[in-house]
């Protein structure tokens, strides 16, 4: 048995795994914010596994190129829906995208009193 | 049946949550398990594509992500404003 006979098996191993716990994941989330991180373990993870299976079984060709293809869309599209998505709950929930002066976005500095926040630079 | 195919059986299942997902919470909730579905079914169509040597197939998985990406972008733009 080859080397390629184990690895493809492997690879679309990790791809399945990762694709149904993301897929399990998100259902049992009940924020849209929450629901979005299960977004990327699909395209980071499981696609690029896939990936190399089909270049390992394949060698470079029209198949191995296409599939790459594809994976370079995925990222785009997962990374720019992510963005869109998120920008559409904000704007519902608070009426618009740009951040409230008062708002306390955890992990930034906010100064006392909730102005401006203090010049780091 | 070869690795691939067992792959895209796994792979089908996996839009039954996803068709959960669809059913339940807010539009934006349901938009995201839409999203996670137009993925799952890319990477499904590449799985077909090689367990049944049909090179045609990748295209249509090409396809599949860029209407993925016009399909989800479309979707939030209107749920931001308008629905």
């Amino acid at each position: 048995m080859s080397a390629g006979n184990i690895a493809i098996p492997v690879l679309l191993g990790i791809s399945a795994i990762t694709t149904v716990v993301s897929c399990v994941a998100l259902v049992l989330m009940h924020d849209v914010f929450n629901r979005m991180h299960f977004l990327a373990p699909v395209t980071v993870i499981a696609m690029p596994a896939l990936l190399a299976a089909v270049t390992i079984q394949e060698g470079w060709g029209q198949a191995t190129l296409k599939t790459i293809l594809v994976f370079f869309v995925l990222l785009a599209v997962n990374a720019v829906l992510t963005h869109a998505t998120a920008r559409a709950a904000r704007v519902r929930m608070l009426g618009q995208w740009q951040p409230n002066p008062k708002e306390d976005i955890p992990g930034t500095p906010v100064a006392a009193g909730g102005g401006k926040r203090p010049n780091t630079q | 049946m070869n690795t691939w195919l067992v792959s895209a059986l796994v792979f089908l299942f996996t839009l039954v949550p996803c068709g959960i997902a669809v059913f339940r919470g807010t539009a934006l909730e349901r938009l995201v398990g839409l999203e996670m579905a137009g993925m799952v079914e890319v990477m499904l169509l590449i799985l077909l594509a090689e367990s049944f040597h049909r090179p045609s197939t990748y295209d249509l998985a090409l396809a599949m992500a860029l209407l993925t990406f016009g399909v989800g972008l479309v979707f939030a733009r209107f749920l931001e404003r308008w629905l």
